[in-house]
């Protein structure tokens, strides 16, 4: 009976803590959708672009993944202060990317992340990528083996280094879920149907697609 | 009613024009989607990838002498399985689990317009 009694507001707080973040998504959605921010990001999958020219159509990112892709502080983070991620425009090849993103107000960032992060795959396996320190097989094949660095900025012991087509991974570690690297490289048409980047299914490793999230995901 | 004929003879008439141009559009826009990042929108391989830490020259295709060197099946299999299989940079991706026969074909006759060549034959 005493742990009936301690358990209850346990419980009751459990739920409570549930609703509320449930309320702040519901009220993130409204701000999402008040400050247009629709008009160039689609949250309602599964993806539908089937040629090149509905993705050119795209003017920025999908989002209706973006739980399972981003972690929660890099997101909230990058909501109050957003930075080009990709150093061209988007859907671009030679314009560089001007900045200027829109910013929410300060008290819209922590509901809009709420919002975001509600938005889930379930390709995407909780716990599939097992990241450590370091991962030398993803590294020889993220540096030599495969071409990613020639689209992808990352972290060097100088600076960075690497190509500018593709969206920097400098940071990865923070910003992206190892899960969803992985999901991305095994399942690329679920989340991409058409997209600059080489499909490598067929190409690499189940266990090597593996080793590359894991590397990615150390990038700081 | 005649002018109504009229209209469709010239549909018909013009429908393999049309198509044909469709098809070199098609190169073109794989092109600027897939290859452009690396070898520049104009094919002289000079993409925006291709900064000082770029370890190779991605190819420039507007160069005619050396393009009548390689064959459409030379292109074709770099396309499919990347610079490796030409004994070429790992740099150029496999694109053969990215796109069609179709696409890669449309690809090969594109970078035959770059080129202004033939290429060798077999």
């Amino acid at each position: 009976m005493k742990t009936g009694v301690s358990v209850f507001p346990a419980l009751v707080l459990l739920v409570m803590t549930s609703s509320l973040a449930q309320a702040d998504a519901a009220a993130g959605q409204a701000a999402f959708e008040s400050n247009g921010c629709q008009s160039c990001h689609y949250t309602q999958g599964p993806a539908t672009e089937k040629t090149i020219a509905d993705q050119l159509a795209k003017k920025g990112p999908e989002l209706w993944y973006a739980g399972s892709k981003f972690q929660r502080p890099w997101l909230e983070a990058w909501l109050a202060d957003p930075q080009p991620i990709r150093s061209m425009k988007f859907n671009s090849v030679m314009e560089p990317n001007p900045g200027g993103h829109a910013v929410l107000s300060a008290d819209q960032v922590g509901p809009v992340a709420d919002y975001l992060m509600s938005l889930r795959s379930d390709m995407v396996v909780d716990g599939a990528v097992k990241v450590k320190k370091k991962n030398l097989k993803g590294k020889l094949i993220f540096i030599k083996k495969m071409p990613c660095s020639g689209c992808h900025q990352f972290p060097t012991k100088k600076k960075f280094s690497g190509g500018l087509s593709g969206p920097s991974l400098i940071g990865a570690g923070e910003r992206l879920n190892p899960d969803w690297i992985l999901a991305y490289l095994r399942e690329p048409k679920v989340f991409k149907p058409v997209k600059m980047m080489p499909v490598f299914v067929g190409v690499l490793s189940d266990k090597d697609m593996k080793n590359v999230a894991a590397h990615v995901a150390t990038f700081k | 009613m005649t002018r109504l004929f009229l209209i469709a003879l010239l549909i018909v008439a013009l429908g393999p024009v049309f198509t044909g141009a469709a098809q070199a559009a098609d190169g073109k826009a794989l092109f600027g989607f897939y290859c452009a990042q690396c070898h520049g929108t104009e094919g002289e391989g000079d993409g925006p990838n291709v900064t000082g830490d770029f370890p190779v020259d991605p190819r420039n295709f507007t160069e005619t002498a050396e393009m009548e060197k390689i064959s459409d099946a030379d292109i074709r299999n770099v396309i499919i399985d990347g610079g490796p299989i030409a004994d070429k940079s790992p740099m150029m991706p496999p694109w053969g689990k990215t796109l069609t026969d179709a696409e890669i074909e449309a690809l090969v006759g594109y970078l035959r317009q770059l080129c202004n060549c033939t290429g060798k034959t077999g």
